[in-house]
């Protein structure tokens, strides 16, 4: 995100401002020297004597600048790196009273760091001041040698006056030029990190692959992580021989993280499809449970939700994922553990919902809540990435496997939340 | 209650603000010497530059016009000085401007880090970290800018420019008014900028926010894009975002060329006039040569802070933006006050350790965690905490030490309301343990005397680290006490982790241990471990340990089951197993599906 902004704003610095001065800088200096040694080249070669020096100069003061910059930028990091510890970890800085000692600390690393930029002040304090030095040496070597002509009737006063003039004109790209360089460099550097990006395949393999229930779905979900060719079959088809689109029209899916956009809770439905009319996003929002309370929201379907707008509910933020995958009218919905983040009595609703949509569909649900799990015809276990047990739910609690432990131990659960 | 701001803030765009002006001159006051002396550097400065043309003028008028090679020497002579003078005054200016802003930014950010430590919990709740590390680090830079390149600058443009005024009259007042009577004009051309920069600027500030908006929210929904292959639609609309924001930019830059290119015009007429005008003047004999050449140099300089002033102005404007939010949150009052009251132990008291008299408490609104809970604590006694996850355990831990506070109800620490207590001194007092707590950068040694005032004997140190079973693993580090830690002890294992923290606590000795146990496992042998440490760790100390694993608790002298925000059951381990009721079954659960 930083990465991004950051150097896309170095670019735009580079193309707009760097480009613009630098041409600008060519011409100035190029046009203004013309002129001069057309007028007298003797004068000429006097006026620009101290430039050469001063160019050293310069470049002696940017290596310093430099080298003082990037001390005071490691500063920096070691700053940020005792504010994020601290307040990161408040809790223990309250428990052991540490407040004096984190004053402490913090008020050592600010110092230094107010040490090193001030070293760094002294330095460009001397730097910015040269490019008064500049014009002011040149002037006066100007009127010196350029007086003593016109003393001696080898220069027109006129001439010398608009020799004078066009030295203003060759300081400042001096000066220009150094800056420029480093602008087209940062630029370039920038660049560089975002063809980085740009260039970067998007079909990348994702390294670290969530084991357990939501992998073998994931998996079907091409193109975020690719199964290998002939494991993985929609309806006979192998989804690595299915067009792209193609899949994500039989298949609905919501994810365990109903993440929402801050955009209009219609929007949030549709996502931009253009086949979804009002129609369509209520039909879906019906089936998904989540209409009546959008209706009664002041703005209805246009109410904009997330971090700039209204807060939804867990439960709430769920049902809208759902709405989002039902209205393509999938024939195939996989539900993805839509009772992580429910309570028990959401759970009971949610589950009412599946019954109705359920009709006409074949739905592949996810769930560690076993209670959910009660509605499937068929109930797969998972056990470290293998089936290990299949069957209804009545056999599989009689089979005293894994399911049946794990159909214990929920009902105690529940039994204490209950108590 | 309002947070401090947010990241991507758009209400603001002037340049100048009195109030916060004010409060930044109220900041900036224990060095009013260095502005002082910024001040009186400036006028000095300006004498210095315009003396630059009079020299020049003089040079053609005394000495150049009457071939006076010598004299001409000894202007030139003359002028050196003036150059080295210009040069040494320039570093001393900017070096001072310099200094100035970084020591009142080092105050802002002391101040702001101060502020930040004496809030209560429940601010860092609404307040992500990294939101508040810009306030402290990335706002009072733009505030530092303010002082080197803004106010300051202003202000010795204006004395330049008054300095320009003077000496032009002085010189000959015909022709400097004549220069003048391109003022208006320049009026005109500078009062339309400020009228429209203000609103493009803020436009490009709202666009640029929304589309950072944007683009951290396809980033943070990529996995949802992605699945509903709406890829291209996104992407339409970040382009839509990243338009209105190039245009804004586009808007806002025309503007500054535009003031740019009208002062450089209005500069090259203001000459053309003076050349016209000069020149007429110079053969009837009223004007000398040298004098229209200063008047040249002169009238640039006039022109100069005006053409710069698009670049103060967005330097000022974003300082302004910095400082309303760093003051935002400096002004934020803490919600939890010490009353630095010393209360000491009544030694004839008989009152409980620990006490929570018919608690309410919820983080947000009215969602209780705790409701009417009350329990109790006698000094010397142990007692374990105990319940499923999420029932507000912890919480009563972090109401122990006042980090949050109680809505209804009271808290009560050796029969003393926690509100009237010292806040550092019950810290001291209750000490609340982590077990799982993070480490600090430095070394093992400083992470064990952590908050402990005062020296610590090694052999002090030496026996918590023994009684901890920690100093097998400790004498096998390199550097043994000395090692460095690294961020957040990642070069320590977790089990290690647990034991050193053990050994912290021993070291920090509160009357009161509070002991939030670690819910992740660690393997068996760190496990047993673990367990001798912490019966060390307990002897002989009034405790309230707050368990996950109910393994732990047998030994202690009642247990304590929190359920739908009281105490629900109470008793030994045994007494409360042949009830058969919560705990029980939490028991029953905790052995795991293995056992059914
Ligand atoms: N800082 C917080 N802000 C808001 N809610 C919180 C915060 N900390 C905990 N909670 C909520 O308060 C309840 C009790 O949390 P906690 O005391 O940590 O439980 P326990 O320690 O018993 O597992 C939980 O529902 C939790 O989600
Ligand atoms: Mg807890």
């Amino acid at each position: 995100m930083s990465r991004a902004s950051s150097d896309v704003a170095a670019v735009r610095s580079l193309v707009g401002f760097g480009a613009v001065s630098l041409v600008g800088t060519v011409f100035a200096f190029a046009g203004a020297l013309a002129a001069m040694l057309a007028a007298d080249p003797w004068l000429t070669l006097w006026a620009l004597a101290p430039y050469p020096a001063l160019v050293l100069l310069a470049k002696r003061f940017n290596a310093v600048v430099n080298q003082r910059a990037q001390a005071t930028q490691e500063q920096l990091g070691v700053l940020s790196a005792r504010v994020q510890e601290y307040i990161a970890g408040m809790s223990v800085v309250r428990a052991y009273t540490l407040e004096p000692r984190a004053s402490a600390d913090f008020a050592s690393a600010n110092r230094e760091y107010l040490r090193r930029s001030l070293a760094l002040a002294r330095t460009q304090a001397s730097f910015a001041p040269l490019m008064g030095l500049i014009a002011g040496v040149g002037t006066l070597v100007l009127l010196w040698a350029g007086g003593k002509a016109v003393v001696d009737g080898r220069l027109s006063l006129g001439a010398l006056v608009a020799f004078n003039g066009y030295l203003a004109y060759l300081t400042w790209p001096t000066i220009a030029l150094g800056w420029t360089l480093s602008i087209v460099r940062r630029g370039l550097t920038s660049m560089a990190r975002i063809q980085e990006i740009t260039g970067a395949r998007s079909d990348e393999r994702e390294e670290q692959i969530g084991l357990g229930t939501t992998m073998p779905l994931s998996t079907s979900m091409r193109p975020l992580w690719e199964p290998a060719p002939g494991t993985v079959f929609v309806g006979e088809r192998d989804v690595t021989r299915l067009p792209r689109g193609a899949l994500r029209v039989m298949l609905g899916y919501v994810p365990q993280e109903g993440f929402l956009f801050s955009r209009s809770i219609a929007e949030n439905i549709t996502l931009g499809r253009e086949d979804a009319d009002a129609a369509r996003v209520r039909e879906a929002a019906v089936a998904a449970g989540v209409a009546d309370e959008t209706d009664g929201f002041l703005a209805g379907f246009d109410t904009v939700v997330g971090e700039r707008g209204l807060t939804l509910s867990g439960g709430q933020r769920q049902r809208v994922a759902l709405a989002r995958a039902l209205v393509g009218r999938p024939p195939i919905l996989v539900l993805d553990d839509p009772f992580a983040s429910v309570d028990a009595s959401k759970e009971e609703e949610i589950a009412g919902n599946l019954r109705a949509l359920a009709q006409g569909r074949t739905v592949l649900l996810m769930t560690h809540r076993l209670r959910a799990a009660q509605l499937a015809d068929r109930v797969v276990v998972l056990d470290a990435g293998r089936v290990v047990e299949q069957g209804r739910h009545e056999d599989l609690v009689g089979a005293r496997g894994l399911y049946a432990r794990l159909w214990r131990v929920q009902q105690l659960e529940e039994e204490i939340a209950r108590a | 209650m309002p947070d401090v701001g947010h990241e991507f803030d758009d209400r603001l765009g002037r340049a100048f603000d009195r109030r916060l002006v004010a409060r930044l001159w109220h900041a900036a006051r224990p060095h009013r010497s260095l502005i002082a002396a910024s001040l009186v550097l400036f006028p000095l400065i300006s004498a210095v530059e315009l003396a630059q043309p009079y020299l020049m003028k003089v040079a053609i008028d005394n000495h150049i016009l009457k071939a006076d090679w010598l004299g001409l020497t000894w202007i030139v002579a003359l002028y050196v000085g003036v150059l080295v003078l210009l040069y040494a005054l320039h570093w001393l200016e900017a070096y001072l401007m310099n200094l100035t802003g970084q020591r009142v930014i080092h105050d802002l950010r002391a101040a702001l880090f101060g502020h930040l430590l004496r809030l209560e919990a429940a601010f860092f709740d609404r307040n992500p970290v990294g939101r508040l590390m810009t306030r402290v680090l990335g706002d009072v830079e733009a505030v530092s800018e303010a002082f080197t390149s803004g106010l300051f600058a202003v202000v010795a443009d204006v004395i330049t420019l008054a300095g320009v005024v003077g000496v032009m009259l002085w010189l000959d007042w015909h022709l400097a008014l004549v220069t003048f009577s391109i003022v208006p004009a320049l009026f005109v051309a500078a009062g339309y900028f400020r009228l429209r920069a203000r609103d493009a600027y803020r436009r490009v500030r709202q666009r640029l926010a929304h589309l950072n908006g944007l683009l951290q929210e396809s980033l943070q929904g990529m996995a949802v894009i992605q699945l509903f292959a709406r890829e291209r639609y996104e992407a339409e609309r970040f382009r839509e975002a990243n338009g209105a924001y190039h245009r804004a930019v586009f808007a806002s830059t025309s503007y500054d060329f535009f003031l740019y290119a009208s002062v450089e015009a209005l500069g090259s007429i203001a000459v053309a006039v003076l050349l016209w005008y000069g020149g007429g003047e110079i053969i009837a004999g009223a004007v000398s040569f040298g004098v229209l050449v200063a008047f040249i140099q002169y009238t640039n300089r006039f022109f100069l802070p005006i053409r710069d002033l698009g670049a103060k102005y967005t330097v000022m404007q974003s300082a302004m933006a910095s400082s309303e939010r760093i003051f935002g949150l400096l002004d934020r009052p803490p919600a939890i006050v010490s009353v630095g009251r010393a209360t000491a132990r009544d030694q004839e008291s008989r009152a409980p350790a620990v006490e929570l008299q018919g608690v309410w408490f919820a983080y947000e609104d009215e969602a209780w965690v705790l409701r009417d809970c009350s329990l109790s604590v006698a000094a010397g006694e142990r007692v374990a905490l105990v319940g499923p996850t999420g029932e507000g355990k912890s919480t009563i831990a972090r109401l122990l030490n006042r980090s949050y506070e109680a809505q209804r109800g009271r808290v009560l620490v050796d029969g003393v309301d926690v509100r009237e207590w010292n806040v550092a001194r019950l810290r001291r007092h209750v000490g609340i343990i982590f077990q799982d707590t993070l480490l600090f950068t430095g070394t093992v040694e400083e992470n064990l005397k952590l908050g402990v005032d005062g020296a610590v004997a090694p052999a002090d140190l030496a026996r918590a680290v023994e009684t901890a079973r920690a100093a097998a693993f400790v004498a096998a580090l390199p550097r043994g006490l000395d090692e460095a830690l690294g961020e957040r002890g990642a070069n320590v294992s977790h089990g290690q982790r647990q034991l050193l923290a053990i050994a912290r606590a021993l070291v920090y000795n509160p009357a009161v241990l509070v002991l939030d146990e670690a819910t992740s496992s660690v393997d068996a042998e760190s496990e047993a471990l673990i367990r001798e440490a912490m019966s060390g760790l307990l002897a002989g100390r009034t405790s309230l340990t707050i368990a996950h694993r109910l393994s732990t608790v047998q030994h202690a002298d009642r247990i304590l089951v929190l359920h739908r925000g009281r105490i629900h059951e109470e008793g030994s381990h045994a007494a409360l197993l042949r009830r058969g009721g919560l705990y029980a079954r939490l028991t029953e659960l905790q052995a795991g599906p293995s056992a059914a």
